[in-house]
C-alpha cells in the first residue's frame, strides 16, 4: 500500500470502479467528472463532451482521416474533459451477424471475451473481439465481431493523442440492443410483436427482422451512407418483401435523422413506423449504461 | 419476450493489474476518520472558546476577589476604629461608673465645710490597678481642727475607712491625706459575721 492507495481511500475513489473498468457503467466510473464520447467512422470523426451532470455538451463532426482528425480535435477533447477520459464508438470494421446454437452456459459471455473460441467453436475468427445478445425465446443470438487490429490501432492512436479510452464499443450494436429492449416488453406467454429494426449510426446501417419471437435475418453494413441516404435505403429495400404484414418498422439512430424517417416511410408505406431516436441518443446510452 | 437493458460490451484491451472497487461498507473507515477529525476540530474549538472564557472569568473573579479583599480590609479598619470608639466609650462608662461612688463623697466633703472655712485643694486619685482604693488629700483653711474632724466624720458616715492617714497643720491650714476604702454593705456584713464568729 502506498500513499496513492491511501489517498484513493480518503477521497473515496477506491470505492468507485476504476476509469477503465469495463464491468461498471460510465456514470459510476466518472461521477461528477467531465468526459467525452468519440465516434469513429471510416472517413469521419465526431465527439461530444459529457458534462459533470451526465448531460451531453457541444462537440464537433469532422470528415477525413480519423487519425488526422483525432490529432486536430485531441486538444479540444482534453479541454472538454477533466482527465482526458473518453468512450469510443466504433462505426467501421465490425460485423453484426445472426447465429444459432451458441453456448449459453453461465459465464459464457465473460468467456467470450477471454477465450472466444471455446464459446463460438467453428464460428470463431482469429483477430476479432466479440459480444453477443441471446434471444430469450429461441436459440438465436446476435453476434458482433470487431476487428482487433483496428481496436489496437485506435488505442495507440488515442494514447498518442494524449487521450484515455475508458470504453470501446460498437455504436450500432448499442442502438440495436436499445431498440430490442424498448420494443420487446411482453411478459409471460404473450407473443411479442413483429418488428423490422433499422439502426443508423454515423454511416453504418444495421437491419434486423423479428417475426414475433424469432429473429429472422440481420443485415449490417458500415460506411453505407454519407451525405445521401439512398445507399442505405437500397440496402434495406430487399426487406420490403420480407417484412411480415402488420410488422412495425422501428428506427433508431444515434441522433435525430429526419431524412431516414422520410426514406423509410417511402420504402415501407404500409407499415407503422416508430422512431425511437431522441437527441443525442447514443451519447446518452453510453453514459447511462 | 423481454430483453433487459444491459451493460454495454467493451471491446478495449483490458489493462493488467486492474482491481475491483472496495466494498461499500468500507466507506465507513474514511467517513469515521473525517468524523473524528471534525469532532476533534469541534472539540478543540470548544476547548479554545472555553479556555478564553475561563481566562476572562478568572480575571473577573480575581478582580472581584481584590475588590472583596479591599472591602474586607475597609470593613476591618472600620471595625477596628469602631472597636476603639467602643473601647473609649466603655472606658468613659467605666470611669463614670467608677466615679459615681465619689460624687456623694465630694458632695459630703463640700457640705461639711462650715462658714469661715474653705477648701484650698482637694484631690481624689484612684489607682487603675487597685480601683477600690482612693488616695485622698485635702487642704483646708480653718482656724480650728474641728473642720477637718467634721469633714472626716462625714467621710466616715459614707462608710469610707481611712488607712495610713497623715495630717499636718500650719498657720490655719490643715492638710490631710489618706487612702480611703469604701466598705460596702456586703463587706460590712462579712465583717459582722466574722466578729460574731469570733465572740
Amino acid at each position: 500500500m502506498n500513499v496513492r492507495d491511501i489517498l484513493s481511500v480518503l477521497n473515496f475513489s477506491a470505492f468507485r470502479p476504476e476509469e477503465d473498468d469495463s464491468t461498471a457503467v460510465w456514470r459510476r466510473r466518472f461521477p461528477r467528472h467531465r468526459s467525452a464520447i468519440v465516434s469513429i467512422g471510416r472517413g469521419a470523426l465526431s465527439w461530444r463532451g459529457i458534462l459533470r451532470n451526465g448531460q451531453t455538451a457541444d462537440g464537433e463532426f469532422l470528415r477525413g482521416d480519423p487519425k488526422e482528425l483525432l490529432g486536430q480535435v485531441a486538444q479540444h477533447v482534453k479541454d472538454a474533459t477533466d482527465d482526458g477520459w473518453c468512450a469510443v464508438s466504433l462505426n467501421t470494421r465490425y460485423v453484426i451477424s445472426l447465429e444459432t446454437n451458441l453456448s449459453r452456459r453461465p459465464g459464457s459471455e465473460e468467456l467470450l471475451k477471454m477465450n472466444p473460441r471455446s464459446v463460438l467453436g467453428a464460428r470463431y475468427e482469429r483477430g476479432k473481439r466479440y459480444a453477443v445478445t441471446h434471444s430469450p425465446e429461441t436459440n438465436s443470438s446476435i453476434l458482433v465481431a470487431c476487428d482487433e487490429e483496428q481496436i489496437r490501432k485506435h488505442e495507440t492512436m488515442f494514447r498518442e493523442a494524449g487521450l484515455k479510452v475508458g470504453r470501446y464499443c460498437c455504436g450500432a450494436y448499442i442502438l440495436l440492443r436499445h431498440a430490442l429492449s424498448q420494443t420487446n416488453t411482453t411478459k409471460g406467454g404473450e407473443k411479442p410483436g413483429s418488428f423490422f429494426y433499422v439502426i443508423c449510426s454515423q454511416g453504418s446501417v444495421c437491419a434486423l427482422l423479428q417475426d414475433e419471437d424469432r429473429w429472422m435475418e440481420v443485415r449490417s453494413r458500415t460506411d453505407v451512407y454519407d451525405e445521401s441516404i439512398e445507399p442505405a435505403l437500397e440496402l434495406l429495400a430487399p426487406f420490403n418483401q420480407k417484412v411480415p404484414a402488420g410488422a412495425e418498422i422501428v428506427l433508431v439512430c444515434d441522433s435525430i435523422f429526419p431524412e431516414m424517417v422520410e426514406g423509410l416511410g417511402r420504402l415501407f408505406p404500409s407499415h407503422k413506423l416508430t422512431d425511437l431516436t431522441t437527441p443525442d441518443l447514443l451519447s446518452n446510452l453510453m453514459v447511462q449504461n | 419476450m423481454q430483453i433487459p437493458v444491459y451493460l454495454i460490451d467493451d471491446f478495449k484491451t483490458d489493462r493488467k493489474g486492474g482491481s475491483p472497487p472496495l466494498p461499500i461498507y468500507l466507506r465507513l473507515l474514511p467517513i469515521l476518520l473525517y468524523l473524528t477529525i471534525l469532532a476533534s476540530i469541534l472539540l478543540n474549538a470548544i476547548f479554545v472558546v472555553r479556555l478564553s472564557q475561563a481566562g476572562s472569568s478568572q480575571e473577573v473573579a480575581l478582580a472581584r476577589d481584590r475588590s472583596t479583599q479591599d472591602e474586607l480590609k475597609k470593613a476591618k479598619d472600620s471595625r477596628t476604629a469602631l472597636e476603639k470608639e467602643a473601647k473609649k466609650a466603655s472606658d468613659i462608662l467605666a470611669w463614670l461608673d467608677a466615679a459615681r461612688p465619689l460624687q456623694p463623697l465630694v458632695v459630703a466633703i463640700a457640705r461639711s465645710i462650715e462658714p469661715g472655712s474653705s477648701i484650698l485643694s482637694l484631690r481624689l486619685d484612684r489607682d487603675a490597678e487597685n480601683p477600690a482604693q482612693i488616695r485622698f488629700s485635702i487642704r483646708i483653711a480653718s482656724e480650728t481642727p474641728r473642720q477637718l474632724d467634721l469633714t472626716l466624720a462625714k467621710i466616715a458616715d459614707l462608710r469610707f475607712r481611712a488607712f495610713s492617714p497623715q495630717q499636718t497643720a500650719e498657720k490655719g491650714e490643715f492638710e490631710y491625706s489618706a487612702t480611703l476604702i469604701w466598705l460596702d454593705a456586703r463587706a460590712r456584713d462579712n465583717a459582722g459575721t466574722t466578729e460574731e464568729a469570733g465572740s
